[in-house]
């Protein structure tokens, strides 16, 4: 177990290094980040150019600039937006929070409605239940993520008026004061519910296969022989058995839901990583850029090495291999 | 002559009529007609939209869908006609998504068939990076390249190429792991056939199957990551005629009017439905075993 830890981690470190790699290796083949930055007024003046290469440390041998970067990395330095006029450090902090809070009510609404969705229409097979629950699973997977919160902020939001549609309310930072929780949550369903769409279907999926090949079982038919209420016999002896696998795959769908959010973020003006990530991309704001896509990448591999570790804990033909 | 006989009849069984055969396949028939009516579109755009998909006509703007015959699906904020925009949008997202699967499909097989057939360092590298590639979202890939590049449809074609590649290495990889060492490419190694033959006579048609089901099932992700790198603003210009756009544009006339981003939208989910059933018949027809895989 010790050395599959330990390969799992060497392995984690090794993509987050190539990713660091990229990103820094990338502002170097595109442009000069030093010419980029020159106040018009000082296009031809050599002697800024020089001034503001040397004070960006970017006159320094690439492996040195590399170098520095990574060790600012970790502090999450990465200079000064050019568009806000501030550390990126000091914006990532803010937008994190967010980020996390979204994708954690994103997974829990897709283990939540997905698994016992998945389990009604693997009990319910064949019937009106379970093909409307199909038709749903096939509409999530192939519906536009930014174009479904579209539609439910003209419905939710601007039809019925139930539900914010835009922002995050007066909340900031990781927590809130008990008086602001109704709020937070009425502006976390629509943006949740729209970034677990495509993950429901799939659990759904997952589920009702799992569930079905269990049903088949002995044990469970011996449970039913024994005369014990169906209730008892799906949700205490089937399903429990049956969930493993779901969730194994609800834990690396929040990996990905980290960085899915990026469209959500953008439709749903959520002040995450995702749309500090966007916001940077189409103002050339390199340092903004970076720091969103180092986090959001670092936050990916540790939750993917996180969940493979537990997953080998639970089975242990994964740590064989 | 006696003995020819049953050789005679062996090859004398009824012969299957086309016709039979197209009943047999069970074609699924309304996601194919689907995609023949989008294709259709797109390479007739210009005789089959009632209009300019750039032509302003400011006194008939946003007009609801359904409210009069000259614009059937209503019209954007400068009474630009959506059904024709939607039309010139099938064109666009073939002409975006199509280069760019083709320019993937090729370097992906010839990555895949490189690292299984050669193995040792080669086989180490190249899966390294494809894990890499693999191991993030496109999305964040995508947004990546596009930053270093510029916004822009060249960019994009290279966003979506660059990060669909490696889903194609890993699985034609995987094929010929599987067939590399089977009698008929070990006796054409022990006859002297170079190694690029081999590739080429022998291991290539054997992957082709599964080439043409990972190509049918991706398709559908591939529409939807140019879409959703449209809707961003990260492709063509805003006014183009692109699905993503529309639906863009149809944010900031959320209240007013609901149809500009209701129906390029639909149009996405119902395309994208018709590429997934169509690549999940495909994998049943053509190779059982990989039911699951997809």
């Amino acid at each position: 177990m010790t050395a599959y830890i330990a390969r799992r981690i060497g392995e984690g470190l090794v993509t987050l290094i190539a990713l660091s790699f990229v990103v820094f290796g990338s502002v170097h083949l595109t442009g000069d980040p030093a010419r980029f930055l020159l106040p018009i007024s000082a296009e031809h003046d050599e002697s800024v150019y020089e001034a503001q290469k040397a004070a960006y440390g970017l006159d320094k041998p690439f492996i040195v600039q590399y170098w520095n970067f990574l060790i600012k990395a970790v502090r999450l330095d990465f200079g000064q937006s050019f568009t806000a006029r501030r550390p990126v450090q000091e914006i990532l902090l803010e937008r994190i929070p967010a980020t996390v809070h979204l994708a954690i009510a994103g997974t829990v609404l897709a283990i939540g409605i997905g698994v016992p969705l998945g389990i009604i229409s693997a009990v319910k097979r064949d019937t009106v239940l379970d093909k409307i629950c199909k038709a749903f699973a096939i509409f999530g997977m192939a519906a536009p993520q930014f174009w479904v919160a579209i539609m439910l902020i003209i419905v939710f939001a601007g039809y019925w008026g139930w539900l914010p549609a835009f922002g995050r309310g007066d909340v900031t930072g990781w927590f809130p004061s008990w008086s602001q929780i109704p709020d937070m949550l009425a502006h976390l369903i629509l943006p949740a519910f729209v970034l677990a769409l495509a993950i429901i279907a799939a659990i759904m999926r997952l589920a009702r296969s799992a569930m079905l090949e269990v049903l088949d079982s002995d044990y469970v038919k011996f449970a039913q022989v024994k005369g014990m209420s169906d209730r008892v016999v799906i949700w205490k002896h089937a399903a429990r058995n049956a969930l493993i696998p779901v969730i194994t795959f609800g834990g690396i769908s929040l990996a990905g839901l980290l960085n899915g959010s990026v469209v959500v973020e953008v439709v749903f003006a959520w002040p995450g990583v995702g749309l500090m990530l966007l916001e940077g991309v189409l103002s050339n704001n390199f340092p903004q850029v970076e720091g969103a896509i180092m986090v959001s990448g670092a936050a990916y591999i540790l939750t993917a090495l996180i969940v493979d570790i537990l997953y080998g804990y639970a089975d242990p033909r994964v740590r064989m291999n | 002559m006696a003995a020819e006989t049953p050789a005679l009849v062996l090859e004398e069984r009824a012969p299957v009529s086309l016709a039979q055969r197209v009943r047999d396949a069970r074609l699924p028939w309304v996601p194919i007609v689907i995609l023949l009516v989008i294709v259709f579109c797109a390479a007739f755009a210009n005789l089959v939209a009632p209009h300019d998909p750039r032509a302003n006509d400011v006194r008939n703007k946003l007009q609801p869908p359904f409210s009069s015959s000259e614009h059937i699906l209503g019209t954007d904020r400068l009474g630009k006609d959506m059904l024709s925009r939607l039309i010139y949008g099938a064109r666009t997202m073939l002409q975006v998504t199509a280069p760019s699967m083709v320019v993937a499909i090729l370097a992906g097989t010839i990555v895949g068939l490189v690292s299984g057939y050669s193995g040792r360092w080669a086989d180490s590298v190249l899966m390294r990076i494809t894990d890499a590639v693999l191991g993030f979202p496109s999305i964040l890939v995508a947004l990546l390249i596009v930053t270093y590049l510029g916004t822009g449809v060249w960019n994009v074609m290279i966003a979506i190429a660059a990060t669909q590649w490696a889903r194609f290495a890993r699985m034609i990889r995987g094929e010929v792991l599987a067939i590399r060492d089977r009698d008929f490419v070990v006796l054409a190694q022990i006859y002297g056939v170079s190694p690029g033959m081999i590739v080429w006579r022998h291991l290539f048609p054997n992957v082709i199957n599964t080439l043409m089901v990972l190509t049918s099932v991706s398709i559908g992700q591939v529409i939807l990551l140019e879409a959703s790198l449209s809707f961003l603003g990260l492709g063509l210009a805003p006014g183009d005629p692109a699905w993503g756009i529309l639906v863009a544009e149809g944010r900031e006339f959320l209240t007013q009017a609901w149809w500009i981003a209701l129906f390029p939208g639909l149009v996405i989910t119902v395309v994208v439905m018709a590429f997934n059933f169509f690549g999940d018949w495909l994998r049943d027809y053509l190779d059982p075993r990989l039911r699951r895989a997809g």
